[in-house]
């Protein structure tokens, strides 16, 4: 597997940081269901540090993600896929990122306003977005909640898609993003690599 | 004519005066009492805005002077609403079972410099221990009484159980005060 992207495939890296997302998105929403309902302790005190600690790792490893989308670029759209679906991929992937961003950050300014310190897994102290406030306050934990329910809609559609590729559509779609599992039979791989 | 009138009066008043010369004074609004602390190495102040001191203070007769000071443990702020809910809460202030905090002194120390000390004592969470108040007395209308004091939380239930963590949130806690004093009618 090559670690850049291809036109046919996605490099090691883009798969790595994609399952690893997916990995972190999901320790993230159950431990930040679980700590609301924590009894205030310093227990309940060192879940939040780590729900916000691997927040912001997340954060800043969908930025290296994006600049190494850059870098490295995307493979292309499979051959007979209709434009709109790609149309659609491509905006449901763009929501993704967005969200991936805006996600941390309305945690982190719910944080700064609430008047709490952070720092990154009790190493790196980060700066307050914004002064002890109760609108500010307000409108960031609404907006994390929002971004929560955005986030579970389109990763719903985004895994249902390719699920439909994979299994209605049989082409290689999931397949060039999960490696293991083999392209279903006859799929239009358009993989050069392949013999 | 005028001065003497005024002249007679002074001199009437200081006949009557009670044989203690330490004034009463009453704390304007602008008096703060607040407090420092630490949490997970992050430096917090707190703030009580409501609290009522009592003080009869005379740099040259100590003997008679008094502070009473009552907080309401209630008014307590540190800029997190969160953290103020479980500082009042009964693991720290315990607020609603003992509302309000008291410190008294009638032991008075000149250390030189218009500074003083006060050795008074602090009850709260119905533990009464001694506190020493270090304070600069600046003379005038009004009067400044700047001091500090330092304590131990766990001295004073405050923080017990899990909250007793000296690592997570240190045992000294800083008190400091600024009080502008008005004498009382």
């Amino acid at each position: 597997m090559p670690i850049r992207n291809t036109t046919e495939r996605w490099g090691w890296v883009s798969i790595g940081i994609h399952w690893l997302t997916l990995l972190m998105v999901l320790s993230l929403v159950l431990v930040g269901f679980v700590m609301q309902e924590m009894a205030n302790s310093p227990t309940k005190i060192e879940v939040y540090a780590m729900h916000k600690s691997f927040g912001l790792t997340l954060l800043g490893l969908t930025v290296l993600r994006l600049l190494w989308r850059l870098v490295a670029g995307t493979p292309a759209a499979l051959p007979g896929m209709p434009r709109w679906q790609h149309l659609a991929a491509q905006a449901s992937h763009g929501a993704l990122y967005a969200i991936l961003l805006a996600m941390p950050l309305s945690g982190w300014l719910y944080n700064s306003a609430s008047g709490f310190p952070l720092k990154w897994f009790g190493l790196l102290s980060l700066p307050k977005l914004s002064g002890y406030d109760a609108d500010v306050k307000a409108f960031a934990l609404a907006m994390h909640e929002w971004l929560f329910i955005a986030l579970a809609v389109v990763v719903s559609v985004h895994a249902a898609a390719a699920l439909k590729h994979h299994y209605f559509d049989r082409d290689a779609t999931l397949a060039r993003m999960l490696p293991g599992l083999p392209p279903p039979d006859g799929a239009a791989r358009n993989d050069k690599e392949a013999p | 004519m005028k001065h003497q009138i005024h002249l007679a009066a002074l001199l009437a008043a200081l006949a009557c005066a009670p044989a203690t010369a330490a004034t009463d004074y009453r704390a304007g609004e602008a008096s703060t009492l607040g407090f420092r602390a630490t949490y997970m190495d992050d430096r917090f102040e707190g703030r009580f805005a409501d609290f009522t001191p009592v003080i009869r203070f005379d740099p040259t007769d100590l003997e008679n002077s008094r502070f009473d000071v009552r907080i309401a443990l209630a008014s307590a702020s540190t800029a997190n609403q969160e953290r103020d809910e479980l500082l009042v809460g009964p693991e720290f202030f315990n607020a609603g079972a003992l509302p309000v905090a008291r410190y008294q002194a009638s032991k008075f120390t000149a250390l030189g410099g218009g500074r003083f000390r006060a050795d008074g004592a602090l009850t709260l969470n119905g533990v009464s221990k001694p506190v020493a108040l270090e304070f600069d007395w600046t003379p005038g209308t009004p009067a400044v009484l700047e001091g500090r004091a330092s304590l131990k939380r766990l001295a004073f239930k405050v923080g017990e159980g899990e909250w007793a963590d000296t690592d997570l949130l240190p045992n000294e806690v800083e008190v400091f005060t600024r009080l502008e004093l008005q004498p009382e009618a």
